[in-house]
């Protein structure tokens, strides 16, 4: 896997090709209608947080454009690949795709190496030893080389993580989604995640994160997206939807996760 | 930032202190006693109690199986004139070979006896450290065993397939155990020898092509060394005792599991027909009796077959028995299944694994690993469930002993071999579920 390093200045990289875009995305639980009518354009190299209240539908936005979960209006295309409701389509569209969860999700019986070469091995047809050797590489980014042969409840919160990134990044995605990657951790190793996935925006991949972390969305976000209610309430550059919000309940939102 | 760093400076640095040892309690057995049973008068007056019950219980137990008991003897009127009150061991001796072998011609069960060996010496590797890939020589286990089993009980004349299965069988194994004691002396695995040979025609996967080129050039050789051994037929009719009994609870534990686990995937999948067909299966097996099935299986099963087909008694109750099992083990996996975490599933999509990828590595092993107890369970009920086949004429290891009392000699004899079979099934089911402990132990270490 060969990384792409620190060269690429990131604040020129938004001019690239459109990665994702949503459009008139809806999309109801039952009765309730999780997703209203949103409307969003990723482009390659873009770094976006998404922020907002709970119950939002942020998390279901994101999930939504892996396919983990459906949407009944509108459409996704990821790198001009609409996402049809089958199973190839999904396929296709997770091969580019790399997604990380609030709870981790580390496969509990396999090493971290093993966590990190099964898709490899089984999905890109990898030599066993190529695969040992481009995850053990990854895992030495992330900082854990050395416990390459722990299992996954051996080790913290934090460290689970950072390999879960490692298992993303070892599918070689150009796109990466973070649902909340931070809120089940310690304060302590929020930052060690932090810095890995400040690492992976320097590197000049494509990212959405939801995330409350606001001083990473200032950053080294390239827009920030606030969500209410199932919209888009605005979008903008972090100094903007931060520092100086349009709508009321965006300042509203802010007041209440700045004020502790 | 001047000022930040004066005083840091200025803080103490915090060192941790050292761990201890735990502090450890331990009581001798005397101090145990004092503390358990010697309390207080109450707990004394109890303890007391308890014992006088227990020895008073135990007493005439003791001396029907021990103190009173005859051990040699030659009729049973001979051991009730040497001590009425005592067991009769000695009716249960001239009966071992049957209760073993069933009415297995003497002069063959050489057979058994290897082919239960080689069923041993299968899965010993499955117990140690260095063995790779125990899945697999697992599964090919029960792949290939039962062509080599059926070769060397049933005998008599085979089709090729069935004679080339079993010399596969057995390169198999040969080549299990070369590989294993190469690895244990630290040398490379025997394909990997023939490997750089084989690198000039196929660039991908040598190593899988030099294992099968050297495999099958061993089933040749075996199958040439043995091509005019052929072995005498031994109808079923002459199977029985603890042999009989361990074909049936073996072939139906290895079929519980994969049948389980195909049916309770079938319960739990989104398309209907397979939903509703592995429902109804699993729910029918489940309310009828096993004996109900067991004499279905006998009387109704060659009704859908043509007339020509001969079924012998044993096939029938084979696939009554693991259907049986399976349709239990199918919920048992279920609750295993239904035990993974939602974020399980999803974690493994994002990476782009399939449903059968995501099933065989990522779901399965876990929820086998958490069922681990209730599996054992079932192979233990199942094993036992199996001596009602004597119902049905069978004589496994519980009609057998229930013949002993009509034999002429030992007329009447009816407590003591029960009591002699259900110390064997008590060895076989503790040993299984002292594995299962050890099993789980291992397991639970790697979390």
């Amino acid at each position: 896997m060969d990384i792409k390093s620190n060269t690429i200045p990131h604040e020129d990289d938004t001019s690239g090709r459109t990665a994702i875009a949503v459009k008139g995305l809806n999309k109801w639980y039952d009765e309730f209608h999780v997703l209203k009518d949103v409307s969003l354009s990723v482009q390659e190299k873009e770094i976006i947080v998404i922020c907002g209240p709970s119950g939002s539908g942020k998390s279901t936005l994101i999930r939504c454009i892996n396919h983990l979960e459906e949407h009944q209006e509108g459409s996704i295309t990821i790198f001009g690949e609409r996402l049809e409701k089958n199973k190839k389509s999904a396929t296709i569209i997770r091969d580019k795709v790399g997604m990380l969860f609030q709870s981790f999700n580390l496969f509990p019986h396999l090493t971290l190496l093993e966590n990190c070469t099964l898709g490899p091995i089984w999905l890109r047809n990898i030599p066993e030893y190529q695969a040992i050797e481009q995850s053990t590489a990854l895992l030495e980014r992330v900082g854990i080389a050395n416990l390459a042969q722990k299992y996954p409840g051996q080790i913290s919160g934090g460290q689970q993580q950072r390999v879960a990134i490692a298992r993303s990044l070892a599918m070689e995605p150009k796109i990466m989604l973070f649902d909340e990657p931070t809120s089940a951790l310690d304060p302590e190793m929020i930052k060690e995640v932090l810095d890995v996935m400040i690492d992976l925006a320097h590197s000049g991949m494509t990212m959405i994160c939801v995330t409350h972390e606001m001083q990473f969305a200032q950053q080294v976000a390239d827009r920030v997206v606030f969500m209410a209610e199932g919209e888009i309430v605005e979008t903008g550059p972090p100094e903007q939807v931060l520092g100086n919000p349009k709508w009321d309940r965006t300042s509203l939102f802010l007041e209440h996760i700045l004020s502790h | 930032m001047e000022n930040q760093q004066t005083t840091k400076s200025e803080l103490l640095k915090f060192v941790p202190s050292p761990s201890r040892p735990p502090v450890t309690i331990t009581y001798g057995p005397i101090g145990w006693l004092k503390k358990n049973l010697f309390g207080n008068i109450w707990n004394t007056l109890l303890t007391i109690a308890v014992f006088t019950l227990l020895f008073l219980l135990l007493k005439p137990f003791l001396e029907w199986t021990v103190l009173k008991a005859v051990w040699t003897a030659s009729t049973r009127r001979e051991c009730i004139d040497i001590s009425p009150d005592g067991a009769c061991w000695a009716g249960i001796f001239p009966w071992v070979n049957n209760l073993i072998y069933g009415l297995y011609p003497d002069t063959l069960q050489w057979r058994i006896n290897l082919g239960i060996g080689i069923g041993i010496l299968w899965f010993i590797p499955l117990a140690l450290k260095k063995a790779q890939q125990k899945m697999i020589f697992s599964l090919m286990g029960v792949l290939l065993y039962p062509f080599l089993a059926n070769y060397l009980f049933l005998g008599g004349d085979r089709s090729n397939f069935h004679y080339i299965m079993a010399c596969a069988g057995l390169a198999y194994l040969l080549i299990l155990y070369v590989n294993i004691i190469l690895t244990y002396l630290n040398r490379k695995r025997v394909e990997e020898y023939l490997e750089p040979f084989l690198e000039r025609f196929c660039r991908k996967n040598a190593t899988r092509w030099a294992y099968l080129t050297i495999w099958m050039f061993i089933t040749v050789i075996i199958a040439f060394i043995l091509r005019n051994q052929t072995l005498e037929h031994v109808s079923v009719d002459a199977w029985g005792g603890l042999f009989l009994t361990l074909i049936i609870s073996g072939v139906s534990i290895a079929m519980a599991l994969p049948i389980g686990i195909i049916l309770a995937l079938g319960r739990r999948s989104e398309m209907p027909i397979i939903k509703w067909f592995s429902l109804c299966t699993i729910e029918l097996v489940r309310s009828v009796p096993m004996i109900t099935v067991l004499f279905m299986s006998v009387t109704m099963l060659p009704l859908f077959f043509p007339n020509t087909m001969e079924l012998n008694k044993l096939v029938q109750v084979l696939v009554a028995v693991c259907l049986f099992a399976g349709a239990y083990m199918a919920e048992t996996v279920r609750g295993g299944l239904q035990a993974i975490p939602r974020g399980q599933y999803d974690a493994a999509k994002s990476v782009g694994l399939g449903y059968w990828h995501t099933m065989i590595f990522i779901i399965l092993p876990q929820a086998l690993r958490a069922m681990i107890p209730n599996i054992v369970t079932s192979f233990i009920s199942l094993f036992k469930d199996t001596t009602l086949v004597s119902i049905i004429g069978l004589f496994d290891i519980m009609l057998m002993a229930r013949n002993i009392s009509i034999d002429k000699n030992w007329l009447g004899l009816h407590s003591e071999p029960l009591v002699a079979i259900s110390v064997l099934f008590f060895v076989f089911c503790y040993t299984m579920s002292q594995y299962s402990q050890r099993l789980e132990k291992k397991l639970n270490t790697n979390r």
